[in-house]
């Protein structure tokens, strides 16, 4: 079993209360389960016990973990009971347990093509191409990080088979990446590319800095806790003129609405909305904030069921600087 | 325990579900076996070793007072078990559900609702993780000075009902000093307030009488509790002392010279080869006392300068201000895995608090009986919390390799609790300072308290008839008796 890659975690995690404080699943429905703690005495059951594997109930709880990896981010340690997670899905779908929900998610996610357009060595992969003029951009949707969150190993990997045709056909030397799950996965699976996050290019370039605007910005799951806390995204803003102001109480606490489980709110859209929920309340005033956000699932998902709040992505933040000129 | 295949499961989960709404109501077997361990051991042991635990029957999230007392008329009429749940982090097992019935996990119940700046203090829900609720009094301006190593872990309703205490003890109290009043839904579904200051000649006081009662005499749902200013200073300052005996006049001195430090701790001679070694890289023979003060700079100054004299009285080495904030900055690391004593290690916290005149009899007194009786057993401990008066031990013992059969393994670690906690009791500790009764320590009260203990067992009678009320724990009666 995948899950026995990492015993380390089990036994740690499995009665360890420390960071329960920051999973945001947790924070919603109250749930022991919905904590690494939960979630590793869970697993630990299963690896003491392998039919405890069609558990219905656990294979559920397994699927509403958001993956935010605040707990590792945090934990002194560092153990990585995001990677638990990732590797008991992996088990649940080799062992033909999925969901049929998400099985049929993993279908859509495999129909996918990528398509390059335009002429250089730098690639665009994001949704705001006008900001990279002298770029190719490459279409298509997610590159293969949905299926390995929901635990088709074998199905991602073929994805990103075609998406690295795309990019190797290219000839691209260097490849921009805005999504930052995209960004997660691709960074290291590359020998002659270099990948980067769209802010880190953006910030070497010029950036029109246009009159201070005060901004909450979002931390991003994958930027902060699983990419090291890039510091580009904040230097870009600021550069551009943003007075960022943190969010909430605290800026160790966990925002998150999903991001790390990338279609969270297609797997579990009722608790993906309270997760929305706790981030409007905790907003200072929700309606006149500006709110910035590396992430257009963050992005999309809060607009989507509170259409008053004004949220905009990294991009659209420095177009705006650019158009206000 | 009603079982899920009969059809009165379904009756009361219908009732349940009609006080609190679908969602709150948890029947599902991952979050059954979430309540079915909190952080004592023996369940933990029960888990790691296979065996099966007892889960609630049910695990309802209820959202106010209202709803909480609504529940607990309906298991009133059923008969059923009550336990309070907040983050079960309690190592006392007083959370667990052991005779099956309906967890009420507090969690749900977790708003500040209202900051007064002029008295200073908070009404706050008190299923709140008290880290969030420290971190929105500091958005505030302010502070709770809360800050157990748990802060993460707990909720503010399990620190009432175990009378729990954060680092800042010394200066700002436990958390029975912090508490202003409460609401309380009784065990009938009366929801009631204590008086509004905690200072009054006005009867006994009832927020005390609830205040450690764990979940056995009521469910807390309400606290109005004290908060503070951010200090201006906060200063820390250590020394290294050949034997504790040195160290321990050292800090008593600094305590009856009533100078006010926020905290002191004191490692004992193999405390500190282990653990300050381990965790903070400190790696030195003797006895290490850390101590720390704060607010205005220059009193905070002047305090410290008064402190290190008394110290330097002593033969000491002085470590400085640097291996003091070490300490302050790594605090809560003792408690994270692998620092942390871990399955398959047996371990157990035999606190103990006692007056300066006995609490070193205490310590040789369980140290002595766990080495004589014990072999396999390492004894470890540190002074934590301080008072004019006296100071808690933090006393722990570790089996690196406890016996196989759980059952040898449980009776093992009891017996040396048993062992140890009359050692103490007899040299003038009271077990325990912080952690609670709980199911573990149960079986001590009646020694503990002798014939009192009948006055608290009338208490519990009048108020909980049907001993419906977290039956089992703190040493009062089980739901099967
Ligand atoms: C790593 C770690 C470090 C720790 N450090 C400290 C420390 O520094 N200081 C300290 O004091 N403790 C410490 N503890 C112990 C523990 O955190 C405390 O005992 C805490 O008070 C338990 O709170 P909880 O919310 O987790 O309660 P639980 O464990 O869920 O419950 C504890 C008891 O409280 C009752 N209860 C809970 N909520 C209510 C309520 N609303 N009304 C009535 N009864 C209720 C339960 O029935 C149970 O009897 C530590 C624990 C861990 C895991
Ligand atoms: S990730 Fe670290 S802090 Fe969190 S439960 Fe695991 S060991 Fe504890």
């Amino acid at each position: 079993m995948h899950i026995e890659k990492h015993l380390d975690v089990i036994n740690a995690c499995r009665f360890c209360f420390m960071c329960r404080h920051l999973d945001p699943v947790g924070n919603v429905t109250f749930m022991e389960a919905d904590t690494p703690r939960g979630r590793a005495l869970i697993i630990d059951r299963i690896h003491m016990d392998h039919e405890c594997l069609k558990n219905q109930d656990f294979i559920s709880t397994m699927y509403r973990s958001a993956l935010s990896a605040a707990n590792r981010y945090h934990c002194v340690s560092h153990y990585d009971e995001t990677a638990l997670v990732l590797a008991v899905r992996r088990d649940i779908v080799e062992a033909g347990l999925v969901p049929e929900k998400v099985k049929a998610l993993a279908e859509e996610l495999e129909k996918v093509s990528f398509t390059v357009n335009g002429k250089g060595d730098i690639l665009y992969y994001g949704e705001n191409p006008e900001l990279y003029s002298n770029c190719m951009t490459i279409s298509g949707r997610d590159p293969g990080k949905a299926l390995e969150v929901l635990g088709f190993e074998k199905e991602s990997k073929k994805i990103f088979g075609k998406f690295k045709s795309a990019v190797t056909d290219s000839k691209c030397k260097t490849l921009i990446v805005e999504e930052p799950s995209a960004y997660d996965f691709l960074k290291d699976k590359f020998n002659n590319v270099k990948v980067i996050h769209c802010s880190e290019y953006l910030l070497s370039g010029k950036v029109n800095t246009g009159s201070a605007r005060k901004a909450y910005y979002l931390d991003s799951d994958f930027l902060k806790n699983y990419d090291g806390n890039i510091s580009a995204p904040l230097e870009l803003l600021k550069k551009c003129g943003y007075e960022i102001v943190p969010f909430g109480t605290n800026s160790e606490e966990s925002y998150s609405i999903g991001e790390g489980a990338i279609i969270y709110d297609d797997l579990n859209p009722d608790l993906c909305e309270k997760l929305c929920r706790r981030v409007y309340g905790l907003a200072d005033n929700l309606v006149k904030d500006l709110f910035i956000t590396a992430s257009r699932y963050v992005k999309n998902t809060l607009k989507k069921y509170n259409s008053q709040i004004k949220i905009i992505s990294i991009e659209e933040a420095v177009a705006q600087k650019k158009e206000n000129k | 325990m009603i079982t899920t295949k009969n059809y009165m499961y379904e009756m009361v989960r219908s009732e349940l579900t009609w006080v609190v709404g679908e969602d709150y109501v948890q029947t599902t077997d991952s979050d059954k076996l979430g309540h079915s361990i909190d952080y004592y051991w023996v369940p933990e042991l029960w888990h790691d070793r296979g065996e099966k635990l007892t889960p609630p029957d049910f695990v309802v999230h209820p959202a106010n007072a209202k709803e909480v007392s609504e529940i607990l008329k309906i298991a009133n009429n059923h008969n059923i078990p009550i336990i309070p749940w907040g983050g079960g982090s309690g190592s006392q097992g007083g959370a667990l559900p052991v005779y099956g019935g309906i967890v009420l996990d507090m969690k749900r119940m977790n708003k500040v609702l209202n900051i007064d700046p002029v008295s200073m203090t908070a009404t706050v829900e008190v299923g709140i993780n008290t880290q969030h609720l420290e971190w929105e009094i500091e958005k505030a301006g302010y502070s709770t000075m809360h800050f157990p190593a748990s802060i993460a872990c707990a909720t503010l309703g399990g620190f009432i009902a175990h009378r729990g205490t954060g680092v800042l003890s010394t200066k700002y109290g436990k958390i029975e000093d912090m508490i202003m009043s409460l609401e309380v839904v009784t065990p009938t579904g009366e929801i009631i307030n204590t008086l509004p200051v905690p200072r009054h000649a006005s009867g006994p006081d009832l927020t005390q009488l609830f205040l450690g009662s764990e979940g056995t005499l009521g469910v807390v749902t309400k606290a109005v509790m004290k908060i503070h200013p951010i200090p201006e200073s906060r200063k820390f300052h250590a020394f290294l002392f050949k034997t504790m005996h040195e160290a321990m006049s050292a800090g008593a001195k600094i305590m009856t010279s009533r100078l006010r430090p926020c905290v002191i701790r004191l490692y004992d001679e193999p405390e500190t080869a282990k653990l300050i070694k381990r965790v903070l890289g400190i790696d030195k023979k003797g006895a290490y006392l850390v101590f720390g003060f704060d607010g205005f700079e220059k009193i905070v100054d002047l305090e410290m300068e008064q402190a290190c004299a008394i110290c330097r009285e002593r033969e000491q080495e002085d470590l400085g201000t640097e291996m003091g904030q070490t300490w302050w900055d790594n605090r809560y690391k003792f408690f994270y895995p692998p620092y942390m004593f871990h399955m398959p290690q047996a371990f157990g916290t035999l606190d103990t608090v006692a007056t300066f005149a006995n609490i070193e009899k205490v310590y040789w007194a369980m140290k002595n009986t766990v080495k004589d009786n014990f072999p396999q057993a390492v004894f470890i401990g540190h002074f934590s919390h301080w008072y004019e008066w006296g100071c808690m031990l933090y006393a722990r013992f570790i089996i690196d390799e406890p016996p196989k059969d759980p059952h040898e393994a449980v009776a093992l670690y009891n017996k040396i609790w048993d062992m140890a906690i009359r050692a103490a009791i007899k040299e003038g500790g009271v077990i325990n300072e912080h952690h609670g009764v709980g199911l573990k320590l149960g079986r001590i009260m009646k020694d503990l308290y002798g014939p009192a203990f009948k006055v608290l067992q009338d208490i519990k009678k009048v108020l909980d008839p049907n001993n419906i009320m977290n039956p089992g724990k703190m040493g009062f009666q089980g739901k099967g008796a």
